[in-house]
This record gives C-alpha cells, structure tokens and sequence, in this order.
C-alpha cells in the first residue's frame, strides 16, 4: 500500500503525466481494486470506459473528453436507426452510430453465486439451507476460468441439498411441482419437465431436451432408492440444478445480424434484460412476453425494463451500482472512519455504518423518486437520527434511532456534504482535503491521475506558525516541482472547498486547533482543463451538477456495471450516447437505467475471435 | 461385487482405470505412454502469508552451510528444529514488479499479481496478473487429468488483488476456496470404505443416478458443442466434458487407492462434525485495508476460520494429497485481518501493523505502542501453522518415507519486511525434498555475497521512527526459484514426459518489469540434490 502520510496523498507530475482528459479510467485512489462483482453479478469493479473518440458528421464529437463547446444539436434526426438511443428525453440526441461497438462477450458464462442464490431464491423460494447458509456458501469461488473439479463436486452437492429440501417443504415443493405426482404415471413429472425447466433454462426446452428428462423418469426406479414419484421428483430438480443450461447464461442463436454480430432469441434477450435488472431469472411476465415474441422491438424491451424497475429486486441492484460507484465494499474507505476522542468527543464509531447507510438510502431515494444526477449533487434531502442530528446542526430531540428523512438547509446540498463522504474522507485528528479531492477529482468529475511516484509517501507534512489551517500545511506540502502538477491544479482545490465541513463533518468556519480562518476559495478544474472560481461547498456542487464530465463519468460507471465488464474502449459510444441524453434537464436516473436497454451493445451479441 | 468409491462408476476389475478415450490434457498423455503412474507423485505446496516480517527474528543467523536444529534456536524457525534435517533456506532470492520498477500502480497489488507469475499486472480496476500463474503452469503437467490447482484459504472469500495469488489465464483470477465445508464434500466422493462402512456397489441406485447424471449433462454439453462458438468457450465446453469423463473413470492412482479411506480421513481430523465446526455458515468479516468493521458474530466467525479453518484446511490438503487428488495445492492467507484468538488481542489489522504505524500509512513515527511485538505474535503465529502443516505431511507414511519426503513444502511470503515493503532476500523455507531432487539441511545462499537478514527492529521502539526496515543483497530473480522447483515435481520445457528440465518460468525476471523477456534461465544448480 503506497498510501497517505497521515491522509496525505503525495501524488507526481513528472513521470505520471497528469492531464485532466476525461477517460474514466481511474484505478481507485486506494488501490481498491475490490473485484467486488457488481448487482448484476459480472466481473470484477469495473471503471468507466476510456474515450474512444467516435465522430461522426455534425454531431457530437467526443475524443478524449466530452467537448461541449458546440452544440448538441445535430444533423440527424432523433428518429435514427438502429444503434442509436432513441427514447425519451427532451431535446435532441446525437445521431452516433454504435453498431460496430460491440464488445465480444462469452456465449456461456456461468451463474455467480449471488446469482445462483437469486435464482434458486426466485424459482423455488429456497433462502437457506438446512444448515443455515446460503446455497453458494457452499460453492466454489466465483471465478471466471473454466469449471474446475471441485466446482462440479460444490454444483452437485448443493443441488441435491436443494433438491431434498424443496420436496421436503410442501411450501417450496409447490414451487416446483404445479400438479402431483402419480406412481406409475410419468404425467404430471414430464408436465413438470416442460414447465419447470422452461423456468429453470430461461427458454423452453428442445424435444431432445424433453426427451431425456423424460428418460430419467422411466428410469426412477433405478436411480432412486425407493422410486417412489417424490423421490423421481428430487432426483428431477437435482438434475436440472447441475444441468449447463440452468447453470450457464447462454446466449447461443447463431443468427447474423447482417452487421458482423448475432442477434438474440426473444428468450436470450428477457435473460439479458433480468440479470441486469434483478441479477436473477425473469418472472412471469417477462417469460410470457418472450414466448410471446413481444421483445423485438427495442420499444417493447424499455416497457419491460421500465416496468421492472418498479419492483424491490431493482432496488438491491441499484443500491448495488452505487455501492459500486462510490467505491464502497471491501478495502474501501467507506465505514472505517476513526476519530479522536479527545479532539471529537462526540464522535461514536458505532455511527459509521449508519452514516454510509444514509448515504445509500440518499441514492435509493433521488433514484426511485425520478430524480436526475444533479439531485445527486445538489438535493437538500438527508436520512438523519437523533445521534447524527448534532453533527448537522439539527435537534436531536426531532429525531429517533431510525434515519429518518428530513431536508438540510443551502449550505449542503448532495451526498458529498452528508455524513459518510466527509466522515471518511477525512483523518483520525483532522480533515483531508487530498482524500476528499482526490475522490471528487477521480470518482465523480472522472478526471484520470495517475498513482504517486515511489517515495513520495516519505514527504512530511510541514508544519509553522503560518501554517495554521490544514489547508496551508498541504498546500506547502504539495508546492514541490513532483507534486503540484496533480496537486495544485485538480486534486487541493476541490477539497479546500470541502474544508468548510470538519473531519466530523460539521460545518467550520475556523480551525479548532488554531482560531485561523477557514478559507473555502479556490479555482476548482470541472472540466476541460478550465479552473472555475468557487467559494463555496454550494458553489462546488453547482458546478458538479452541471458538469457533461461528471455525468460521462456516472453513465460509463453504469455501463460497466450494468454489461459486467470492465472498461472497454467499445463501450465508449454507449456511454457517451447517455451522457449526452442526461445533459437534458428532466433525463431521470431510471430513464438512463431503462436506456442501458437500448444500445446495440444490449441488444445483438459479438463473438470473440473464432478457431 | 467389489466395494466401489461412490464415483468411480466405471472401475474395472482388479482397480485398473478404464482407458479414457479422451486425453486432452498433457499429463493425460504422459499417464498413456507411461503406464500406471508411480505409487508416490511428486507435489508442491504452496504456503502464503503477506506483510512480510520481522525478517532479522525469521532468518537463522547461520547464513549458510548444514542446517542443524541448534541452528534454528533463537529464530521464528526454532519451532522447526525436530525437522531441520528436512528443511532447504534459499537465500536471496527476489520477487519481482516491486513498486516504481516498471509499474506504479500499487505496491501490495503488485506484489500479488506478480508474485507467481512474473509478470506485470493489469491497469484495468481489477489489477489482474496478465499472464498464468505457477501453480495452475505445474497442474496442468503434473495433475491427475491435468486439474486445476487446489487453492484453498481462510477467512472471507475474495476475489481482490489484494488477496488473489492463483491466476488460471491472463486476467482471470483464480481465488481460493475459502469453505473447509466445500472441500471435503469433494473427497467424500472418492474417499473408499476400506473395508469399513457401507460399501456402495455397481448395483448401488446411487451410481446408476451419477451415470444418469453424467449422461444427462454431456447430453447438453455435446449440444455446445457442436455450435461454433469462439475458442475461448469451446475451451470451457471442453473442459467441462472432461471433467466428466474424469469423474467416470474414477481414482486415478489405484495403488494409493489402499490408503485414500473415510479411516484416514478420521485419522488426520477430517470427520464430518470437525468439518462442520470448522465452518462458518454465516458471515465473516472480511479484510479491510483500513481497519476491522465486523459484527461480534462475523468476528467469532473470522476467528473460527482461522483456527479450526486452518488446521481443517491442512487436513484436507494431506488427505487430498494422500487420494491423489491434486499435486499442487495452496494454502493462502488473507492480509488485512485483526488476530483476536489464540491468545492474541490485537485491535489493528495486520497489513497496518506491518507499517508500524497501525493503518496504511508508511513512514514517520512508530504509531501502535509495542507494534514490534504484535507483529512477531503475528510471525509467530504463522510460524506455528507452517510447522503443524509439515509436521501433518511428516506424520503419514509414504512409500520407504513420508508424504512430506515427496512434497516440496514451501513458506512463501508477499514482502520481505512489511514496513520497507522490500522484495529482495525473502525469507523462503522449504520442507521437504520432493522425492530426494532437493537438498536437504541446508541454508544455501544462492546470490552473490551474503544478503542481508535485514533491519526490521531497527528502531521503532515506543514511538521512535520507523527508519529504514529493509535489507540489502539477495537479488536472484525468483522465476529460477520456480523452475527449480517445477524440474522437482517432474515438469518438463515442453510439458512432455522425458523431455527436457524447464530452464524458463515468467514473463520477465529482470528489475524492471516493463522489460520481458529471461536473461537468466535456467535452475539453481546449489539448491539440487546430489544424484545417488
């Protein structure tokens, strides 16, 4: 870990090259690298995509950073073809084509096991085992190679677990029985094959398909101990749970689309749009309009989107993609703040999670309730308690132990003046403008800089009698030729804006330590390498909300996260098409959601190189 | 009717394996040419901690020559005495990509990505090593149907650099497997009744549902098959059938079949109420750069994990080992744990101990009163389970010796010294001789000079400075370390049998991993055997 003198982040010019392009592809200013799978249950964190630069006539041209000098105002007609986003929103969309920008993907890949637990969840109503875990306890470690022997072994072992539990439980045994079973009459078991293994395969089964689950159930009395039907029926369910088709997403039409990829059957398209969604298997309706062919056009795939973001199961995968976003999870600074008591007597490390817990329920809220990215920024809304109300100023006696939502005044608005980012963004004995800076500058502008030249966590942090605020002793510590590239110009300013809030996150206008004045000026690179003059946490937030950079930065965060994948240079169009979209007041958290939906990246698939 | 192991569906007569008709792997074609494998295969073991420690406590102060228990006193190693016979120190050997040598990244990231494969890591978020790591290289030729490695851990389970060692293709982790619970489930299909117990027989309805089972699934499978997929997944595909196909064929060493019984599995722990209390069903609390942030719950878990998940684990690991089931098998710990068991009361993780300063920072003021301290009960620790896991190896007979005599058991650290983060002359023991290739006995230098043991107590006393806690000398590039040991558990160049030693391992073993490429190949002549 290279880390911070004392919350200091030493970071060099020289060899690292710090430029303010807007490429998103930022590794974390902790060296995070979580691989914490997103909701949705893909790859390891992936950042936003690296800017491609797709320029096509008159219309928006992207490069290294979003140039929002022209207008966005194109040639074209928001009515475009194919490969473009054409939904919703006021004004007009840029006409780029993205139709080659698909990203080759895996036909087969394999459940995770968070999946393997939602599905199992969802198609049965099995949340534990007997012994009191979930069923991927049990499993191997999600891990994206091939299947190894002790993965098969896991597979096995947990499916007959789970098969013997559900026909145990009349409850979960009507889950996957729809009628009862007969001895001597195969009926009922092979109605149950079509039925439950549609469900089970996300697509009907083929007639060679049925044909072999009807064998094993000819041959019951062999392969189970007694062959009674509720026996055959286990043996059924078992087999399903390690069959490739339920443990794979598979996406195998092999259908040209006549533009070099492969389009998908209506069945592969409602498994895309569930595992995105829910990181689960579709529901009923979903599997009717797929059986129905009633997912062709990309129209009837928003309806569906828009109506599955309606449901609880969205909410844990957007709570998801924010966790993701904000760089929260394991490794993270998030919930790991420590405070001096005899400098914050009234700090309680008790009310850490409490405090990231208000920040998740501060994005759950703006999402939900149709809110934009700039209510991200800018809403007055807080979920407070009676013992996080001191640090906002508020009456405890107002609040319970529960958080409970209220409205903070103008001098805080977003999440970025809440509890939890200043908590842990800050030191043990004082604040830190470098890790608050650093994360604006990185995770919300998505300004790249790169890591710190070796050594640089060996400088001191100075110390005087005109170094009075924090502010001063690192302004001086980052004045050196190999500091102030990154330092002076993109990662101070931001967070000597953010001194106006203490390590505790209540407001200061002095120093504790010494009475000097707090002085939150400073001329702060929003976007393209411009300084803007800001003199407040408001005014910074402001220009946040307004920033094409900041809203590039949480589209191609969504990207990633919602394709579980890492930053690709092809998922550049997708996400530059949104953020585009979400410069128009009114273009709602969920419509970017529901629009992930639209590009051709979701729709057709790409086949990585063949023999 | 012979009394048959629950999965070996298709064991002939007499215990000779059924031809398979498919032998992709490389080892599969060995096992063809060269009959029924030897009674003892060779195996490594793998044995990983991280945050380095305090190096001048670790290393003997004899620098090299015979290795004597006497020799030991007065070092972490002292516990080792009663095997000192057994034990190979090579020092002076360095691990590769520190930070600001070709890549600047993350130093721990780094460290772990490189560390098996030498090779640089990803720039990606997830930091992937970019290249294969050792140990799933060695599985593919020495294994039982080539298998993976078997990569086993303790604590929460975690696909982060920070805790992933085992690499199974460029920029695919391969993370261990952390449920104790998991892994014995998978020898319990192959562990034999010995004579005991309930003998399942062909007749038995339960094989003839794993047949069915077997034939349902490759039904689906062939039906992949035959769609023109990328090679990619027709590789995944493939895979799969074979793991089929092995789970037909059954045990793959029928002379060690004798000692591969639900008796041994009791004999050495691993009965089904150990496994169960060794592992937790709920959560654990996971390692964090930045201090603990469990629940009192995901903490009893956490230490339970590490105390009987531990010693299970090891326990697994031989029993494994005694069933042929896997040749390469690893045991790594995570880094960012708070010890709070064995009589251990630390309220700092062990990655921030390891600075001096009691959380990520480096440099400047000791900041924990009496962190020297805790950071030896740590090396301590890890000392004593190292010890317990050779002293397990050296307790089950093998052949003329015992299991640990055909296994080259090694203690590989991530750093040198935690604080310093150095990479060079890392304390490395090995236990045992893998099958008689490697010395025995011996402290072996295998730079130039005599590296440094190193400075970790330097100072740092109550507050004082932290200073320099790294070492000098000891620069050898660690790739010859893993040929060395490659060429000791029979790899070959080629991967074929009888072919040439390997002489190459990495993607570079120079100071600067921006540069591919080996400039020094070849094994270290000073750590081989004699031949007799």
């Amino acid at each position: 870990m290279y880390a911070y003198r004392t919350g200091i982040i030493i970071a060099a010019t020289l060899v690292a090259g710090c430029t303010a392009k807007v490429e998103n592809h930022d590794n974390g200013d902790t060296g995070s690298g979580s691989g914490a799978a997103p909701a949705s249950g893909g790859s390891g964190g992936s950042s936003g995509s690296t800017g491609g630069s797709v320029n096509t006539g008159g219309s928006v041209s992207t490069g290294g950073s979003l140039n929002t000098g022209g207008s966005l105002n194109t040639g074209g007609s928001s009515g475009s073809t194919g490969g473009s986003l054409n939904t919703g929103g006021t004004g007009a969309v840029p006409n780029v084509d993205c139709t080659q920008m698909v990203k080759p993907t895996s036909q087969i890949p394999r459940l995770t096991n968070t999946q393997y637990d939602r599905v199992i969840r969802d198609l049965l109503g099995l949340t534990a085992l007997s012994t009191g875990s979930v069923p991927s306890n049990l499993l191997a470690t999600d891990q994206a190679g091939g299947l190894t022997e002790l993965g098969w072994s896991a597979y096995n072992s947990v499916g007959e677990q789970i098969a013997a539990q559900v026909i145990a439980d009349p409850t979960l045994k009507a889950n996957f029985l729809k009628c009862t079973p007969v001895a001597g009459d195969a009926t009922c078991l092979h109605n149950t094959v079509i039925e439950f293994g549609r469900r089970a395969f996300r697509r009907p089964l083929t007639t060679e398909e049925i044909a072999r689950f009807d064998a094993v159930i000819a041959a019951g009395a062999t392969i189970t101990e007694t062959g009674t039907p509720d026996e055959i029926a286990e043996t059924l369910l078992y087999m399903f749970l390690v069959s490739p088709s339920f443990l794979q997403r598979s996406e195998i039409a092999g259908v040209a689309d006549g533009a070099g990829n492969f389009t998908l059957t209506p069945h592969e398209t409602a498994s895309r749009l569930s595992f995105m969604m829910w990181g689960s298997a579709p529901d009923a309706l979903l599997n009717q309009a797929a059986d129905a062919g009633q997912l062709a056009t990309p129209e009837q795939v928003l309806a569906q989107a828009q109506r599955m973001l309606q449901d609880p199961k969205a909410r844990d995968m957007v709570n998801s993609f924010h966790q993701y976003y904000l760089l929260m999870g394991a490794g993270s600074r998030w919930n790991t703040a420590k405070k001096d008591p005899t400098i914050f007597p009234t700090f309680n490390t008790a009310l850490v999670s409490e405090m990231t817990e208000e920040t998740l329920r501060f994005f759950d809220k703006i999402t939900f309730s149709g809110g934009t990215f700039r209510d991200f920024i800018l809403s007055p809304i807080a979920f407070v308690t009676s013992a996080t109300a001191p640090f906002y100023g508020l009456n405890p006696a107002s609040f319970s132990t529960t958080l409970t939502e209220t409205n903070l005044d103008a001098t805080r608005p977003g999440f970025l003046t809440r509890l939890g980012f200043l908590n842990n963004f800050s030191n043990y004995s004082r604040t830190s403008p470098i890790f608050r800076g650093a994360f604006i500058t990185k995770q919300i502008l998505g300004i790249h800089i790169d890591a710190p030249p070796p050594g640089a966590e060996q400088t001191m942090l100075p110390t005087g009698p005109e170094l009075d605020t924090v502010r001063k002793q690192v302004d001086a510590m980052t004045m050196g030729a190999d500091c102030s590239g990154c330092h002076q110009g993109y990662i101070n300013p931001p967070g000597f804006v953010m001194e106006a809030f203490n390590s505790i996150g209540v407001w200061q206008t002095v120093e504790a330590s010494t009475n000097a004045p707090i002085d939150t000026t400073a001329d702060v690179i929003i976007d393209n390498d411009l300084p803007v003059h800001i003199t407040t946490p408001a005014e910074l937030m402001a220009q946040i909300a307004q920033s094409p950079g900041a809203m590039r930065q949480y589209a191609a965060k969504w990207v990633g996260f919602a394709y579980e994948r890492e930053s690709d240079p092809m998922d550049a169009c997708t996400a530059d098409l949104l953020a585009a979209k979400m410069t128009n007041t009114g273009y709602t958290v969920m419509s970017l959601i529901a629009d992930l939906t639209q590009s051709q990246s979701f729709r057709v698939r790409a086949v990585e190189g063949l023999q | 009717m012979i009394p048959m192991n629950r999965r070996t569906f298709l064991k002939g007569v007499g215990g000779a394996c059924v031809a398979a008709p498919f032998l992709g792997s490389v080892h599969e074609q060995w096992a063809k040419a060269a009959g029924v494998p030897a009674a003892a295969p060779k195996r490594l073991v793998i044995f990983f901690t991280h945050n380095g420690c305090l190096t001048n406590r670790w290393f003997p102060t004899k620098t090299s020559g015979t290795l004597a228990a006497a020799d030991l006193t007065g070092s972490y190693l002292n516990v080792l005495g009663p095997l000192a016979n057994k034990l190979l120190i090579p020092r002076g050997f360095r691990s590769l990509n520190g930070y600001g040598q070709g890549q600047t990244i993350d130093p721990h990231d780094q460290a772990m990505g490189s560390k098996l494969t030498c090779a640089q890591i990803s720039s990606a978020s997830n930091r992937y090593a970019t290249a294969e790591s050792l140990d799933h290289t060695i599985a593919k030729q020495i294994n039982p149907n080539g298998g993976a490695p078997l990569v086993l851990g303790v604590g929460a389970a975690s696909t982060s650099i920070k805790e992933v060692l085992s690499f199974s293709g460029p920029t695919t982790a391969f993370p261990a497997n952390t449920n104790p619970q998991t892994v014995y489930t998978q020898l319990t299909g192959v562990l034999g009744t010995g004579g005991g117990g309930d003998p399942v027989t062909e007749a038995d309805w339960r094989v003839a549902r794993g047949q069915s089972v077997i034939d349902l699934v490759r039904a689906d499978l062939t039906d992949y098959q035959r769609l023109n997929m990328s090679t990619a997944d027709q590789g995944r595909i493939q895979n799969w059938l074979d793991l089929l196909r092995d789970t037909e064929v059954g045990v793959n060493n029928p002379t060690m079949a004798a000692a591969c019984t639900t008796g041994a599995a009791e004999m050495y722990g691993a009965t089904a109420a150990a496994v169960t209390a060794a592992s937790p069903t709920g959560k654990i609390t996971d390692g964090n750069v930045l201090g603990p942030r469990g629940t009192a719950e995901s903490d009893a878990n956490l230490a339970t994990s590490f105390t009987l998940g531990t010693d299970m684990m090891q326990n697994l690991m031989a029993l494994n080992m005694i069933c042929d089931q896997n040749r390469m098998l690893m045991l790594v710990f995570p880094g960012y744990i708070t010890f709070n068991w064995d009589g251990i009361n630390h309220t700092h993780e062990h990655h921030g101990l390891s600075h001096r300063t009691g959380d990520f920072t480096v440099g400047g003021a000791c900041g924990v009163d009496g962190v020297l301290d805790m950071i030896a009960q740590i090396d301590t620790w890890y000392t004593g389970k190292y010890a317990r896991l050779v002293n397990l190896f050296n307790s089950i007979g093998e052949g003329d010796g015992t299991l640990l005599d055909n296994t080259a058991t090694m203690w590989l650290p991530e750093l040198s010294d935690g604080g310093a983060h150095n990479l060079n002359n890392l304390p490395i023991v090995i236990a045992g001789s893998a099958g008689g290739y490697l010395k025995q006995g011996e402290i072996v230098n295998v730079d130039s000079g005599t590296p440094q043991a190193g400075n970790s107590e330097g100072s740092c006393q109550n507050g004082g400075n932290i200073g320099n806690t790294g070492s000098s000398g000891g620069n050898l590039p660690i790739n010859k370390l893993y040929v060395t040991l490659m060429n000791a558990v029979g790899c070959t160049e080629n991967g074929m049998p009888g072919g040439p030693k390997v002489t190459k391992f990495g993607v570079f073993d120079g100071m600067s991993s921006a540069t591919a490429g080996i400039s020094n190949p070849g094994e270290v002549a000073s750590l081989v055997a004699a031949p007799t």
